[in-house]
């Protein structure tokens, strides 16, 4: 135990060295867009023509790669290939992929009058992002039609769409797992999602029949929030218990029962292990390890092994007649009487 | 105890499948006709369509004992290759005769042969996955094939068969029916994720089912714009004994300001009039920085059991849970993420759960993430503490690694352990713009196993890779 609290406390220190000593590496710095645009000697005699955005920058490109510049162009005043080669490689990450605009017609808006800088803030300010935040562009547009039909095209490019992560609008935050089986639900089929999310995403996680698990085809992924990493074998009745309708959203309970009859703690095996405690099934109904106490509470646990189907071996005690009581809880009802077939096993 | 004795996975190179070959022939599969001039497009718009493919592929080495065997007994152990195909393909707003963008065609499928002798695993397996066209016409659509049927009285289903649906002023109306996917009708029944006991284990052996007697039907109706969207759906699954689940769903979203969202669902069990699952949250941004959430949920999951179950009208107890998530980006390069919920079991004390995680993240070129989490989760019975400490660095324009270490504390000793630790890398290698491998290893130490040791090496193949965004 302490030796794996120190190997623990290790690893954490070790990691922790990696990250200060990384901590100095953050890349090539950020394009000084500020000392090209307003820092040069620029415009008077014997200095070259003042910048503007699009002297570097060839806005008309649909390309957002085609819109920087050359090394050409740079290479007009400075001379270390190197230097302008690895400058050009910095050009920041776009989350969103590329992004179908029309610059041109957005310069000409009276709101902008001819200046990126409303939109490209972090060119001016390097707190800001270089790229606007999908929250700038609704600022001006509502796009409440596309919206309304659950399209992200044409302004995002739908092989792009696929590999992006939403960072402010319909952003995927801590809690949305929590609730993106309801959030599907409110709209439309097929159309929000699935502008980004194939059936194949959903199955990757949801599809319980797969031999290889999400979490075992993409062990890259530490940050994906997957349910079973670690050691969940262990801890998978303690995961059980505490969230039981959570695993539901995926499995049956054959799929516990099928794994429990491979090991003999099955009810559905011939001369199965016995797990329960003394005192499980006889008269003292008091008893905090009587199963009916316990079933009351976690009826789930207990179909991990006995659910049979109708056939379980409850029914053997608990059919009318027998000396196991009426096993419905207060309240109970249903809308089938007690001819339906699977009620007859006990009303027969 | 029986203990796993060791484990080694390899891969090969990837098999792609002739539906993927025949894609493959294609010059790029992300296919744009060349971009006509300005005056060019006022006269007639290019195509704008995709086509994605996808193949994986898997081959494994590794030795394994049932943990316990049959009544306690040590379990000889066994050597096992298994090779696993994974295929997607895709094609999306390809143009039909009747209007544009609309034909969409989607592929999934994953095949396992097993050659070495096992007591538990079929020679050959695999399942289609998802293989299915979506065609529009105007404001209404249809969808043919193997797919599913996600959220609301549905929750999740898998069939082969047909769903329709149309929209018309932000209202949207969808039905959908056909034979159900699960049990899966090349396995045999009862068979899931974890294995297949041999029938010879069994007592009571299931019948084979009919396939005729499994099918499922439904639908929904709903209303959605940009700040408010809700949903009543219904659903209706079948066996061969009658009911497996009749629901009413009800889901309702609401976006009364820019950073706040609210939302509820619930779903009720038509058979016994209560209701399965019911929640309420909501989801806030007081500040860019900060992000909060809260949530209450009352579950009976007796309730989300097959109706064909005795257990399922055995005991309808249920139990609230109430909490909430708070994310705080403290600094660019340094966040906190919490969440914590408490449960109120009837019939027992409570329960809680809870994590408490610090996030760093830094480097745009070469990015580095360094995330440690402490968990706490107390549930009836047992429960643990965890720590979870993940580190990932891209450590070239093509190399990128990740390291992981947990450490599990359990309450109370299960199989005689009181705790247990996973140590786990990663190593990924981009050789081409359509290839990638990766190689994993992690050694556990549990109550399951005194030492499982594993490696695996993965390929993934991307046949549209010319068509993916450069990622600098």
């Amino acid at each position: 135990m302490q030796a794996r609290l120190s190997a623990l406390l290790l690893w954490i220190a070790v990691t922790l060295a990696a990250m200060a000593a990384c901590r100095s590496e953050s890349g090539p710095p950020r394009f000084p867009h500020q000392t090209h645009l307003a820092g040069l000697a620029c415009g008077v005699p014997g200095k070259p023509a003042c910048l503007t955005c699009v002297s570097c920058h060839d806005l008309a490109q649909h390309d957002s790669g085609q819109r920087l510049p050359k090394a050409a162009v740079c290479e007009n005043c400075h001379r270390d290939a190197h230097q302008v080669k690895a400058v050009l490689a910095s050009t920041p990450v776009r989350p969103s992929g590329e992004i179908t605009i029309d610059h041109d017609k957005h310069l000409a808006m009276p709101e902008l009058r001819g200046q990126c800088v409303p939109c490209h803030a972090g060119v001016v300010d390097s707190k800001r992002p270089s790229l606007p935040p999908m929250s700038k562009c609704f600022g001006c547009h509502e796009h409440s039609e596309q919206w309304a039909k659950g399209e992200c095209t044409p302004c995002h490019d739908a092989a792009a769409l696929r590999r992006t992560m939403p960072v402010t609008f319909l952003k995927h935050d801590t809690a949305f797992l929590r609730h993106h089986g309801s959030v599907m639900a409110e709209r439309q089929q097929a159309q929000l999602c699935q502008n980004c999310h194939t059936q194949s995403q959903c199955q990757s996680c949801h599809d319980v029949t797969q031999d290889l698990t999400v979490e075992a085809r993409r062990p890259e992924r530490i940050e994906s929030g997957q349910v079973h990493r670690g050691d969940f074998m262990v801890r998978h009745a303690i995961e059980a218990r505490s969230e039981p309708a959570r695993c539901l959203s995926c499995h049956t309970v054959q799929g516990c029962d099928s794994c429990h009859s491979a090991r003999g703690v099955s009810a559905n095996v011939a001369n199965p292990s016995n797990p329960h405690p003394p005192g499980w099934v006889g008269g003292n109904t008091a008893s905090a390890d009587f199963h009916g106490t316990v079933a009351r509470r976690d009826i789930v646990s207990c179909a991990g092994c006995h659910e049979a189907g109708p056939a379980t071996n409850c029914i053997r005690c608990h059919k009318v007649g027998a000396y196991g009581g009426n096993p419905h809880p207060r309240g109970w009802k249903s809308s089938r009487g007690v001819d339906a077939e699977m009620c007859r096993y006990c009303h027969e | 105890m029986a203990r796993i004795s060791g484990c080694l996975r390899a891969i090969a190179p990837p098999a792609p499948a002739l539906l993927l070959l025949l894609l493959a022939t294609r010059p790029s599969l992300a296919d744009e006709p060349p971009k006509a001039s300005p005056k060019d497009q006022k006269a007639e718009a290019p195509d704008r369509f995709s086509v994605s493919a996808r193949s994986e592929t898997y081959v494994q080495l590794y030795q394994r004992a049932l943990v316990p065997g049959q009544n306690g007994q040590v379990v000889p152990t066994e050597t096992a290759v298994p090779v696993h195909e994974y295929l997607f393909a895709n094609a999306r707003d390809v143009d039909a005769p009747w209007q544009k963008d609309s034909i969409g065609i989607e592929f999934a499928a994953w095949g396992r042969a097993w050659p070495t002798q096992s007591s538990l695993e079929r020679p050959f397996d695999g399942d289609l996955q998802t293989a299915n066209v979506r065609l529009e016409a105007g404001p209404a659509w249809a969808r043919l094939g193997r797919q599913q049927v996600a959220g609301g009285a549905a929750r999740y289903a898998r069939f082969d068969g047909v769903m329709v649906g149309a929209r018309h002023r932000g209202f949207f109306l969808e039905g959908y029916g056909g034979y159900t996917v699960l049990p899966r009708w090349n396995g045999r029944p009862g068979y899931h994720h974890l294995g297949d006991a041999e029938d010879t284990l069994l007592v009571y052996l299931p019948p084979q089912p009919q396939r005729g007697d499994y099918w499922l039907a439904g639908g929904r109706v709903g209303y959605q714009t940009s700040h408010v969207s809700g949903s009543i759906s219904f659903h209706d699954e079948q066996v061969t004994t009658g009911v497996d689940r009749r629901n009413l769903g009800l889901d309702v979203g609401v976006q009364p300001f820019e950073m706040t969202s609210l939302g509820a669902s619930a779903l009720l069990e038509l058979d016994s009039g209560r209701f399965a699952n019911a929640r309420l949250w909501a989801d806030l941004s007081p500040h860019r920085l900060i992000d909060l959430g809260a949530e209450v949920m009352h579950s009976e999951p007796a309730l989300l059991l097959s109706r064909q179950s005795v257990l399922s009208v055995f005991s309808t107890d249920g139990y609230e849970e109430l909490g909430g998530t708070l994310t705080a980006k403290v600094l660019s390069w340094l966040r906190f993420d919490t969440n914590g919920y408490i449960e109120a079991y009837r019939g027992t004390g409570p329960g809680a759960r809870g994590e408490a995680a610090a996030r760093v993240a830094m480097g745009e070129v070469y990015p580095m993430t360094l995330r440690v989490a402490y968990t706490r989760v107390i549930a009836p019975q047992n429960g643990y503490q965890a720590v979870r400490a993940s580190f990932s660095r891209k450590l070239s324009p093509r190399l990128s690694s990740t390291l992981e270490v947990y450490g599990y504390f359990y309450d109370m000793q299960i199989a005689g352990y009181k705790s247990s630790s996973v140590f786990a890398g990663t190593a990924s290698y981009q050789a081409a713009d359509a290839l990638e491998f990766l190689w994993s290893a992690s050694v556990a130490q549990s109550p399951y196993a005194a030492v499982d040791a594993q490696t695996m090496l993965r390929a993934t193949y991307h046949f549209d890779a010319p068509s993916r965004p450069r990622q600098r």
